[in-house]
């Protein structure tokens, strides 16, 4: 039976403080699918937490997901422009506010990327034991989620009226889904734009240049995860507290690998109806760093 | 007017890290008109049009109301949200305007025609929150820190829904009620809307009192008689200690008065701009 994922509202006791500390570390504003999702292994999860977090707040991880936010940014300014917006009537305050959302998952979606491509490396290449010998020196990035970053709000996974189900059915369907990302829920809060917006980018995703953005963007983040960052410490004996559930989990993971480098086209190419192909190159949310931090695990 | 076509008409402005939405319309004198909890800017959808024939209207979201930011980083007491008008109104290049609020939107009226009077043009409350008349039960329920885990945000919305029932006289337009609480439909919105009933504090009407005497500018108390959330003895106490006010009572309304008698309610406020412009000139 697969597992659900556990909304952040629901998240209670040490689920709650993972899914804090997620916030903090990663610097974003809602907790996203795929960890959501890995929190449906309860005893797995706090394990597989414990692994990415030291990991996850170094300025190589930052910088690592900077880099495949800029090659997104370099490959789907090849692909044509949506024009999603100029025909939906919208408000200022609604424009602002669509732009701090795409703002929010351009930043959030390859960081995502890289630590579901980590997650999935460290599943095929378990360690021997659960710690690491060696010693590194990482920078660390200043805890927090930024201040101009907008809510992660995003609308029901079955929406009250008619249109927003069928437009997240389409996209389901067509993008092979087994339930609808935070990104089309939080676009969703304009129903029209997300209409337009899909309207226009379906016919977009089955274009050869488009699968290969994608695949380049995954390409790039599994070698990151093998090759450029520290790997993540998952030991055999870690991965067993899965049980009959670890071919389930190693899937699931592997979905996410597959599912995030369209997202990330997507998002960028919706952007850019706002923005120009090099300013979506940069963060969205450049960091500060903290002094370099000796890390020494035992 | 539904929810959607006015949230089309706001702006937005950048006001210190946050941004607040506001629809704006009309031109002549500025004319504010502030909303309450747990509603927005919607509130006045009947009633500001017409306004807005010699003013110039505008209809702020306060923060972490309706459109206005959201985020989960800030304060949202009514003393904050005073300093944050005023703020919005320098943004705006609006030195001074009539400010007309109601329910905890009353509340920052009478701070800001307190605390801060060179920005009061003239002073209007309906049904405002005053002296210790607040929060209701039903705001400090829904407060609380844990409300956030006990109930879904569909949940939150039908208790409110039931609720807000209340506060009208007449069983109005299913839709005028869904819309007042579109914005907090989603879990982020239930969030801020349980964060901003977390911000109701007594003390900040209380810790005016003795300053209500002091209010110069011409103060008009409008109240819906038959109001159950905030009954109309606080709205005669007002009159007592403002100097320059009237109370009208409305008949056959309730808490939300302008939804209840738009047209009583616009026609008092027109006769009241018509009333300070003249006496203004009279002064003159």
């Amino acid at each position: 039976m697969k597992n659900h994922p556990i909304p952040e509202e629901e998240a209670e006791q040490e689920l709650d403080s993972i899914f804090h500390e997620i916030k903090q570390v990663f610097r974003v504003s809602g907790v996203n699918l795929n960890f959501r999702t890995w929190a449906s292994y309860p005893t797995f999860f706090p394990v597989l937490w414990e692994s990415i977090r030291p990991v996850a707040e170094t300025r190589l991880f930052e910088e690592s997901s900077d880099q495949l936010r800029a090659l997104a940014a370099r490959l789907a300014g090849k692909l044509p422009r949506l024009d999603a917006a100029s025909s939906v009537g919208l408000g200022d305050s609604q424009i602002f506010q669509i732009q701090a959302a795409l703002n929010l998952y351009h930043y959030i979606n390859p960081k995502l990327l890289v630590i579901t491509s980590m997650v999935e490396y460290a599943c095929q290449h378990p360690t021997m034991s659960a710690f690491q010998s060696q010693r590194q020196d990482h920078e660390l990035m200043t805890r927090g989620i930024p201040l101009h970053m907008y809510p992660m709000e995003m609308i029901d996974e079955t929406p009250d009226d008619a249109t927003r189900r069928r437009t997240f059915r389409d996209i389901q369907r067509t993008l092979g889904l087994p339930g609808i990302n935070s990104d089309y829920r939080t676009l969703a809060l304009w129903p029209e734009y997300l209409y337009s917006v899909w309207h226009r980018l379906k016919p977009v995703v089955t274009q050869p240049l488009y699968m290969e953005a994608a695949l380049a963007l995954r390409e790039a983040a599994q070698h990151m995860a093998s090759h450029v960052l520290p790997r993540l410490t998952l030991s055999e004996d870690q991965l067993r507290i899965l049980g009959r559930k670890r071919t389930q989990f190693f899937e699931t993971t592997a979905h996410f690998t597959q599912l995030l480098p369209p997202l990330i086209v997507n998002i960028v190419l919706i952007s850019l109806d706002w923005r120009s192909r090099q300013d979506l190159e940069k963060s969205p949310f450049p960091i500060e760093f903290s002094s370099p931090v000796l890390e020494t695990s035992p | 007017m539904t929810w959607r076509e006015f949230q089309r008409l706001q702006m937005v402005s950048r006001v210190n890290d946050r941004f607040i939405s506001h629809v704006e319309t009309g031109d002549g004198p500025p004319v504010i008109l502030i909303h309450g909890i747990p509603v927005w800017g919607y509130l006045w959808h009947d009633i500001y049009l017409e306004l807005a024939r010699t003013r110039r209207v505008l209809i702020p979201d306060l923060l972490g109301f309706g459109f206005s930011d959201k985020a989960d980083c800030f304060d949202r007491s009514i003393a904050f949200q005073a300093h944050m008008i005023t703020a919005w109104m320098t943004q705006l290049g609006i030195p001074r305007a009539t400010i007309i609020g109601h329910d905890i939107g009353g509340g920052v009226a009478l701070r800001m025609a307190t605390l801060f009077p060179a920005r009061v043009e003239a002073l209007i409350v309906m049904n405002t929150v005053c002296y210790d008349s607040w929060p209701i039960e039903l705001m400090l329920q829904f407060g609380h820190p844990e409300a956030h885990r006990k109930l879904s945000a569909s949940l939150a919305v039908r208790l409110l829904r039931q609720a807000l029932k209340r506060g009208f006289a007449s069983s109005r337009n299913r839709k005028i009620v869904d819309g007042l609480l579109a914005p907090y439909t989603t879990e982020t919105g239930k969030l801020s809307l349980i964060r901003n009933a977390a911000a109701l504090n007594t003390n900040h009407t209380t810790e005016i009192t003795h300053l209500l005497s002091g209010i110069k500018v011409p103060s008009l108390v409008l109240w819906g008689e038959e109001d159950r959330f905030q009954p109309i003895h606080y709205g005669e106490r007002l009159v007592n200690d403002i100097h320059d006010s009237r109370l009208i009572r409305v008949k056959d309304a309730r808490h939300f008065l302008m939804c209840d008698q738009p047209e009583i309610v616009t026609k008092h406020l027109l006769d009241f701009f018509e009333r300070t412009v003249s006496s203004r000139h009279f002064k003159v």
